[in-house]
C-alpha cells in the first residue's frame, strides 16, 4: 500500500488553480467529456514510473469490476447506464493526482475518483470539498487519511495500525527479544518500523540497529542482511513491493537465518511465493493472501484476473479490495438514486454495503463503514505461515475510530 | 571479523559492477565530450534482453550475456547514430536533453515489452563457498571475476589493437587524429556500441541477485556519475579504481556508520571531489 509523502500545499493550489482556469475555459466552447448515459469513474494513479506495476494492479481490478457491473446491468433512478473507468497517470506525485483528480471530476464529470497514494489522497482532499465536489476512493492503510475529517472521503483497506499488535503478540509468544530491523526507506516504511520498534519496545523487548534501506535503489541486499543479522536477531521486520522483500528474504536465510520475519501489509505471500522458495517463507506473519477467503467471489476473480489481465501473477488485496469498492459506490449511486451528487453517493454507503451483490465479496468484505468513511470487516484476519509451512489465520482487533 | 569480510567481498562485487557500467561512461565522455544520461537506461535494457534470451529462448546464462551485449553494441551504435551524431555541431545542452529524451523512451520500451512489474532472473551458479567465515554466494565471485577479466580485455584492445587506440587518439586530439585518417565519426560509433556492450555485462552479471524493473537504471546512472567525477571524466584508471572505491566506501559507510550514510556517501564524494580537486583523481587534463 503506499507511502506517505509530504504535500506542498501551496503548488498544489497553484497548479490545482492554474489547471482550474485552463479547464473553466476549455469547457465554455467544448461539450462534457461523457455521455448522459456513462457513469465515469475516475482514477489517478501511477501507470508508469517505478511504482507503476502498484498502479496498474489497482486499475485492473477497477477495471474488472466494472466490466462485471456492466455485464450485469446498472440501473441509477430507473435510467440503464454503462460505467466506464477513466484513468490518467500521475507518477506517484501527490500534485499531479490532485490535478488529475479535478479534471477527472469537472471535465469527465466523475463523482467519484480513486486514488492509491496518502500523499494523493491527502492533495485531494483539499479540493474535494470545496469548488469541485467528488467522493474519493482512499486506498492506502495510512491512517492519518480519514483522521482529518473529510466528509468526501471512503479508505478502502484495512488501517496498518491494525497490524503491529497482533503481529508482535505472535512473534514473542516463544520468548523471542531481539527485534532486526530491515524496513523500506518510504515514509510509509519508516512509520511501519516506529510503530512496531513502539510496540516491541512496551513488551520490553530490545529493538536493534534500523538497517533500513530504499528496496528501489539498492543493487545487492547482501550487505544490509548481514549488517541486521550480525546482531542475532530472533525476529526481523522488513517488507516492500513483494518482490524485492522475497528477495531479502532468501538472502537471509542462505546467509543462515533461521529466525521469524514480520512482514509489512505492503508484501504479499502470494506474490513472495513466486518470487522465492515458498519454504525461505515459514515462519513469517504478514497479511492474509486473497485465494484463502472464502467469500463467494473469491474464485471467480481469480479466474477472470488470470484471464484477462494477466496469469503471471496472482491476485493480490491491492487487485481484490479494489474491486470490492467500485462496486460498492456503483451500487451507492443506485441506493441514492443520482450518479452525480458525491455526498448523496457517501450518505448511501452505509445501506449499499448490505446490498452489494454476492459476486463482487471477494477478500473480507465490508461490514460497516465508520463516521470517519473507513471501510471496516469486522473479521480481519493476519496470516503466519509456521515453521513446517501452513498458513494459520488470526483474527484482529481493529483500532476504535 | 566475519562481518568485515563478508562487507569486503560484498563491496568488490558491488565495485566490479560499478566499474563495468562506469567505464562506458567515461569511454563516451572521453570521446564525444557527452553526458549520457542514458546510460542507466541501456544497463536496464541490457538486463532485459539478457533475461529474454536467458528465459524465453532459452540459452545458457554466459551467451545469454554475449548475445545481449551484441544486440546492445547494436543499439548503441544506432543510438549514436540517430540521436547524437546529427547533434554533433550542436549546443552541448542539446546533448543532454537528447540522452534525458531516449532515457524516458528507452524506459517506456521496457514497460511497454516486458510489463511493469519486478522480473527475477535465475543464474545456474548458485550455492556459496564460506571464507574466513563468511558466506560468499559463487555469483559473486563471478561478478568479480568477470569484472577483472572483461577489464584486461578492455586494456588490451585499447593499449594494443588498432581499433581500440583511435579511441584513445581521439579521446587525445579529436583535429589531430582526424588529420591522420581517423575517422572521428567511426571511433564515435565504436565506443558507444562498447560502452552499452559493457553495462550489458555489468547488468547480466547483477540481474541474478537483484531484480529487473523498468527504472533499475536510475539509481546506478547517479552512482556512475559520481564514480567517473572521482575517477576524473574520461579517465579508463580513474573509473575502474573509482567503481571499486566508491563501492567499498558505500558497503563499510553502511555497516560502520548507518544505512543512510551508506545511500549518501557517493553523494558527499561528489561534492568533496568537485571543492578539493575538480579534476578527479586521474586527472588527464584533455580540455577543449
Amino acid at each position: 500500500m503506499a507511502p506517505t509523502r509530504a504535500i506542498r500545499p501551496a503548488t498544489t493550489v497553484a497548479a490545482a488553480l492554474c489547471t482550474g482556469a485552463l479547464l473553466a475555459t476549455s469547457a465554455c466552447g467544448g461539450g462534457s467529456g461523457s455521455d448522459s448515459d456513462t457513469i465515469v469513474i475516475g482514477y489517478s494513479g501511477p501507470l508508469s514510473g517505478g511504482a507503476a506495476a502498484y498502479g496498474k494492479n489497482i486499475q485492473s481490478g477497477l477495471q474488472l469490476a466494472i466490466g462485471d457491473l456492466n455485464d450485469a446491468g446498472v440501473t441509477v433512478d430507473g435510467q440503464e447506464y454503462r460505467v466506464q473507468l477513466q484513468s490518467l497517470d500521475d507518477q506517484y506525485a501527490p500534485d499531479a493526482a490532485a490535478t488529475n483528480a479535478q479534471r477527472l471530476a469537472e471535465q469527465d464529470d466523475a463523482a467519484v475518483v480513486f486514488i492509491p497514494h496518502a500523499g494523493g489522497i491527502q492533495a485531494a482532499q483539499e479540493l474535494n470539498s470545496s469548488r469541485t465536489e467528488f467522493l474519493l476512493g482512499a486506498y492506502s492503510s495510512d491512517p492519518k487519511i480519514v483522521e482529518q475529517g473529510n466528509e468526501l472521503t471512503m479508505m478502502i483497506p484495512p488501517s496498518f495500525e491494525s497490524y503491529a499488535k497482533p503481529f508482535v503478540d505472535k512473534l514473542t509468544e516463544d520468548g523471542q527479544t531481539r527485534l532486526g530491523l530491515l524496513g523500506t526507506a518510504s515514509e510509509y516504511g519508516q512509520e511501519w518500523t516506529k510503530l512496531v520498534s513502539d510496540e516491541w519496545n512496551s513488551r520490553g523487548g530490545q529493538v536493534l540497529t534500523d538497517n533500513s534501506i530504499d528496496y528501489a535503489t539498492v543493487s545487492d541486499f547482501a550487505g544490509p542482511v548481514s549488517r541486521t543479522l550480525a546482531e542475532n536477531p530472533d525476529v526481523i521486520f522488513l517488507g516492500g513491493p513483494s518482490q524485492p522483500t522475497a528477495v531479502i528474504i532468501e538472502e537471509a536465510r542462505r546467509q543462515g537465518y533461521e529466525g521469524s520475519f514480520l512482514i509489512m501489509d505492503q508484501a504479499k505471500f502470494e506474490e513472495m511465493e513466486k518470487f522465492t522458495d515458498p519454504e525461505n517463507l515459514n515462519d513469517s506473519i504478514g497479511v492474509k493472501p486473497v485465494r484463502d477467503y472464502d467469500d463467494p467471489g473469491t474464485d471467480d476473480l481469480i479466474d477472470s484476473y488470470a484471464e484477462e489481465v494477466t496469469k503471471e501473477r496472482p491476485v493480490t488485496s491491492e487487485v481484490a479490495l479494489n474491486y470490492q469498492a467500485a462496486a460498492i459506490v456503483v451500487t451507492a449511486m443506485q441506493v441514492a438514486g443520482t450518479i452525480d451528487d458525491p455526498t448523496a453517493i457517501r450518505e448511501a454507503l452505509p445501506d449499499a454495503l448490505g446490498q452489494v451483490d454476492d459476486r463482487f465479496h471477494v477478500s473480507g468484505f465490508p461490514t460497516e463503514i465508520t463516521d470517519a468513511g473507513h471501510l471496516r470487516n469486522a473479521d480481519l484476519e493476519a496470516a503466519y505461515r509456521t515453521p513446517e509451512g501452513e498458513y494459520e489465520y488470526l483474527s484482529i482487533d481493529q483500532p476504535d475510530e | 571479523m566475519t562481518l568485515f569480510i563478508q562487507q569486503l567481498f560484498d563491496g568488490l562485487a558491488l565495485g566490479g559492477v560499478y566499474c563495468l557500467a562506469a567505464i562506458g561512461l567515461t569511454l563516451i565522455f572521453g570521446v564525444l565530450r557527452i553526458p549520457n544520461l542514458a546510460h542507466g537506461a541501456l544497463y536496464m535494457l541490457g538486463a532485459y534482453v539478457t533475461y529474454f534470451f536467458l528465459v524465453t529462448v532459452g540459452v545458457p546464462y554466459v551467451a545469454a550475456i554475449g548475445l545481449a551485449a551484441v544486440v546492445l553494441a547494436l543499439l548503441g551504435v544506432l543510438m549514436e547514430r540517430l540521436v547524437f551524431h546529427p547533434l554533433r555541431n550542436a549546443p552541448h545542452t542539446h546533448h543532454m536533453i537528447a540522452a534525458v529524451g531516449a532515457m524516458f523512451f528507452f524506459q517506456a520500451v521496457a514497460q511497454a515489452l516486458w510489463g511493469a512489474d519486478f522480473r527475477r532472473m535465475e543464474s545456474p551458479i548458485s550455492g556459496s563457498v564460506t571464507i574466513l567465515g563468511a558466506q560468499i554466494s559463487w555469483q559473486r565471485i563471478v561478478i568479480v571475476g568477470t569484472a577483472v577479466v572483461v577489464l584486461g580485455l578492455l586494456t588490451w584492445f585499447v593499449k594494443r589493437s588498432i581499433h581500440g587506440q583511435t579511441i584513445e587518439a581521439i579521446e587525445q586530439d579529436r583535429t589531430g587524429s582526424s588529420l591522420v585518417g581517423i575517422s572521428p565519426s567511426r571511433v564515435s560509433m565504436l565506443t558507444f556500441g562498447l560502452a552499452a556492450a559493457l553495462a550489458t555485462v555489468a547488468a547480466g552479471l547483477v540481474a541474478p541477485i537483484n531484480l529487473l524493473s523498468p527504472t533499475m537504471g536510475d539509481a546506478l546512472s547517479l552512482k556512475v556519475f559520481a564514480i567517473i567525477i572521482l575517477g576524473g571524466l574520461g579517465s579508463l584508471p580513474g573509473a575502474v579504481v573509482g567503481g571499486f572505491a566508491l563501492a567499498l566506501a558505500e558497503v563499510m559507510t553502511s555497516t560502520y556508520v548507518s544505512a543512510a550514510a551508506g545511500e549518501g556517501i557517493a553523494f558527499v564524494v561528489i561534492v568533496l571531489v568537485l571543492a578539493i580537486r575538480p579534476t578527479g583523481l586521474f586527472a588527464r587534463a584533455v580540455q577543449r
